[in-house]
């Protein structure tokens, strides 16, 4: 199903959660929503939920208008599925009475799985692994046990729409790369569009079709993964996704000058026009080389003020003039703390922009 | 969706959010005339001589040197018994929270007994212990020694029975706060070098001490408001205090009675209200250790000293919540009064007679029945829906009405039965329906006075079940009916009929409001306990408390029952 949303704000008592949104979802797509605490991701999810309506704008669920200002269709009569951040589990029931619950209630259910009930909750069992668990309650299960269950309530009605509210993050490290995966195969399986509400930007790199990131109720960029990671538009998005550091300078025709050294020239390797005419150039942690020699005098002198391994990388803060920088190395050449180098844009040979398909953690 | 059409929508919206509005002005018109206006008028009749505003009323009372000598009485028995009851709420909270006895649901149940059962039922239960042919005095005349006997109706027995009827009040606030220091820090104050009995004072009793003060004033405010104990001990003995001293005025009649009665509420009525803003206060300040959660596991090894507390303890135990009830069920199977209990003197005519032969002692069962049944119901489909509302959208509108609703209850029950009788009397000037001397005028007020403790049982039961449970039913397509009936109610119940029960036990033994607002056909269970007693019939008396108490403590058995069959099928954490 797609979504249309236009110029949609909300407004919490004089607090600005959204300015006038617009995003546009086709059909079958998995989109991730990322952003820090307080973005406004939540309230968006919120939104097309129906569990508040829209202050300003509206939004188009398939062929209707299901939000705005005036009026707000409830979320039982929405075509929709969700998975909460708490689960959101009912104690009293157990697993198969999860799923039996939106199919009898859904409003969208097809007429051939209201009949057949029963082997509707076995197919969903088995979509979710948790056969064996049909007659369990709640509380006699594992975190990720629930989080299926969770998953099954959601999907076992066929809603052309699942919403998820950071499902992943009530996990544990594992189970949560683990969930990843069995998140896309039931994308694959069940073909429905996903908005995915994350603020995990690994989770959200690894899974979407295409990425919402948000700051301060306003989107700052609309991509793929790629895109997201690779030509961030905005500092904002740098800093988020990439962990970019923000190198302050002059940006030439074709080519950068760091402030702090008026006679280093770094090649331009796609960074946006938008950054550019901040002057900014936006360099991932992965994307700076060390040396202890200032080799061909392209080094900005640095001092090492902390020292992380981490087994396949190593990862250095440094001091570079006033400022923090992170630096990613691999483990070929090692740095000790205090020690002062150099540090050297790593300018991939053909220059020309690599389609970069990193999985940051 | 497809059927949705752009037009029907507004109409709809439209109408149902006029309908909200509607039903919201109701609401609020009704809170306001139901809880605040009542109030309102005794503080207005307290200013009025002549249907002229004057301040004549108070000059008068308190030109009375009675009304000084019964402040002065008053505030001795106030502080005295809360005292006592801090004391012992405290000392019990920590050995129960912080050691290593045994048993500490037995002692929690003891411990509860006397907050449960009707302050005038255990005023009677010690006067029998204690009284001439009690088991004290059998006691007493084994030991080799001679020990004065204890008079209860004193000063100093009203001031033991308050202290021990109301120190659960101090215990119950006291050990959740005891229990969620935690543990941590306690061990970082030892591991920085301080005592035990430092760490004591400079890390957990700052921690404890507001959720203790609450606790205490909360026993300032029962021990003011009582009615029973007072009334029980001080009448015969002619000590007053403001909430019997209130009654008479009413009771005696006399030219200005309902005046000075009105002017003595609003200054009992004023000491409560501000006691109940300081123990709100402290409460919020203590509610800052709620993030962490009670931890029942003990942090001081008593040692050797172990068997020697516990038997202090379960002797204090059997002596306050056991010996006194068996004293009163003893005089309830005498046949008269003053005999020996041996086997030819005991009988069951006592009972016999409160079941069967007293008409008065039947009605009073009836009544007291239906008034807390009624009560009970309109509190849970009322408090609980209002509980929901003020839960889901608190807003300042929903912020007032819970305010105004626990008013009634905030005051003392002498004081807010005479606020009744103003406003229902003649609900509008001039006309009298006649509720007032008719048992309406009793439903009316318990009803008032009560709601607020469903509301709180409701908002706690609400407050456990998160948004997101109802959430994730909407998106499963069900809203309205089918929402309650398969999610809301079945997680809701349990905890909803626990307070449920609460109101029906207050409502089914409550004396306060009933004794200033019965009349003849519609007496109360408590009225007519009260009226045997003073009558000298305490054989019957003491029969109507055993039954009273043989009944709770089927309820309660019989709630708990059903709770462990509930945890079972849900929650089997443990």
């Amino acid at each position: 199903m797609t979504i249309a949303i236009n110029q949609l704000s909300k407004e919490f008592d004089g607090f600005q959660a959204l300015k006038k949104i617009n995003l546009q979802v086709r059909e079958g797509e998995f989109i991730a929503i990322l952003g820090p605490s307080g973005c406004g991701k939540t309230t968006l999810l919120r939104l097309l939920a129906g569990f508040l309506s829209p202050s300003e704008g509206e939004i188009v669920i398939g062929n209707n208008v299901v939000g705005n200002p005036q009026q707000t269709l409830p979320p039982e009569h929405r075509n929709i599925g969700m998975v909460f951040q708490s689960f959101a589990l009912w104690p009293h029931l157990n697993v198969q009475e999860h799923i039996r619950f939106p199919l009898m209630h859904h409003r969208f259910v097809r007429k051939e799985i209201k009949k057949n009930q029963h082997e509707r909750i076995n197919e969903v069992l088995k979509m979710v692994d948790l056969e064996a668990f049909a007659e369990r309650m709640p509380n006699e299960l594992s975190g990720g046990q629930k989080q299926r269950v969770a998953l099954a309530r959601a999907i076992a009605p066929q809603p052309e729409l699942l919403l998820m509210d950071e499902p992943l993050s009530n996990l544990d490290a594992e189970l949560r790369m683990e969930m990843r995966s069995e998140i896309q195969a039931l994308h694959q399986l069940t073909k429905a569009t996903i908005v995915y509400v994350t603020h995990d930007q690994g989770e959200a790199l690894a899974m979407a079709d295409r990425i919402v990131v948000m700051n301060q109720g306003e989107i700052e960029q609309i991509g793929t993964p790629s895109d997201i990671y690779t030509k961030p538009v905005s500092p904002f998005v740098a800093r988020f996704v990439g962990k970019a550091n923000l190198v302050e300078g002059v940006w030439h025709e074709k080519h950068f000058v760091p402030s702090l050294a008026s006679d280093i020239r770094w090649p331009d390797t796609g960074v946006v026009s938008a950054m550019k005419e901040q002057n900014i150039y936006p360099v991932r942690p992965e994307q700076f080389r060390l040396s202890k020699e200032n080799e061909s005098g392209s080094g900005l002198p640095g001092l090492i003020t902390s020292v992380q391994f981490q087994g396949k990388e190593i990862y250095y803060t440094l001091e570079v003039a006033d400022q923090t920088w992170a630096v990613h190395t691999d483990v070929s050449q090692q740095f000790s703390l205090g020690e002062a180098v150099y540090i050297h844009l790593s300018v991939p040979r053909n220059t020309v922009t690599k389609n970069y398909h990193h999985q940051a953690i | 969706m497809k059927n949705m059409s752009k037009e029907i929508m507004p109409i709809r919206a439209l109408s149902s959010l006029f309908k909200v509005k509607f039903i919201k002005i109701i609401a609020l018109l009704a809170i306001i005339i139901f809880f605040l206006v009542p109030v309102l008028r005794l503080v207005l009749l307290s200013f009025q001589v002549d249907s002229q505003l004057s301040l004549q009323n108070y000059a008068d009372i308190l030109q009375d040197s009675k009304t000084w000598s019964v402040l002065t009485d008053t505030i001795l028995i106030v502080i005295g018994s809360t005292a006592i009851s801090v004391i012992l709420g405290v000392l019990l909270a920590w050995l129960v929270a912080y050691t290593d006895i045994r048993a500490k649901k037995w002692m929690q149940v003891f411990i509860i007994l006397p907050f449960v059962i009707p302050s005038y039922i255990s005023t009677l239960a010690w006067t029998q212990f204690l009284g001439a042919n009690g088991l004290y005095g059998k006691l007493v005349s084994v030991l080799p020694f001679s020990l004065e006997p204890i008079n209860l109706y004193s000063m100093g027995g009203i001031i033991f029975v308050l202290g021990f009827s109301h120190y659960p009040l101090v215990y119950l606030l006291s050990v959740s706060v005891f229990r969620k220091v935690p543990r941590e820090v306690e061990q970082a104050a030892r591991v920085s070098g301080a005592s035990g009995w430092r760490t004591f004072l400079k890390v957990t009793v700052p921690l404890a001490l507001p959720g203790i003060a609450s606790g205490g004033f909360l026993a300032f405010l029962a021990n003011l408001d009582n009615f029973g104990i007072p009334a029980f001990l001080g009448i015969p003995a002619q000590i007053d205090v403001l909430s019997t001293y209130i009654y008479q005025q009413v009771v005696g009649f006399g030219p200005s009675a309902f005046q000075r009665a009105a002017t003595l509420s609003v200054l009992l009525g004023i000491i409560a209200l501000c006691g109940t803003l300081v123990q709100w206060l402290l409460l919020k300040k203590s509610k800052r250790l709620e993030t962490t959660v009670e931890d029942k596991k003990p942090r001081v090894q008593l040692g050797k000293a172990k068997n020697l507390i516990e038997f202090l303890l379960w002797s204090f135990f059997l002596l306050t919540s056991l010996v006194p009830f068996i004293s009163m069920l003893m005089t309830s199977l005498l046949a008269a009064y003053g005999l020996d209990f041996t086997w030819e003197n005991i009988s069951l005519k006592n009972y016999q007679f409160v079941l069967e032969n007293s008409p008065k002692a039947k009605r009073a069962i009836g009544n007291s029945l239906q008034l807390a049944l009624v009560t009970t119901i309109i509190g849970v489909v009322i408090g609980t829906a209002f509980a929901y509302y003020r839960v889901r959208k608190p807003n300042r509108w929903s912020q007032f009405s819970e305010m105004s609703i626990s008013l009634p209850y905030a005051l003392p029950g002498t004081v807010m039965a005479l606020a009744m009788i103003f406003a229902w009397m003649e609900p509008v000037p001039g006309w009298n329906p006649g509720i007032y001397g008719s048992v309406m005028i009793l439903f009316i007020a318990y009803v008032t006075r009560f709601l607020i403790l469903q509301v709180r049982g409701s908002i706690t039961a609400i407050m456990q079940v998160d948004v997101s449970m109802e959430e994730a039913a909407m998106v499963s397509g069900s809203n309205g009916w089918s929402k309650w009936r398969k999610i809301l109610i079945p997680l809701l119940l349990p905890s909803v009929l626990s307070g449920a029960f609460l109101v029906f036990l207050t409502a089914l033994t409550e004396l306060t409001v009933s004794s200033l607002l019965w009349s003849s056909n519609s007496e109360t269970i408590g009225v007519v306990i009260f009226s045997f007693e003073q009558s000298g019939y305490t054989t019957y008396s003491t029969a109507f408390s055993s039954l009273i108490i043989a009944f709770i403590l089927c309820g309660f058995i019989t709630l708990y029952v059903l709770q462990y069959f509930w945890n079972r099928k849900v929650a089997n954490v443990k």
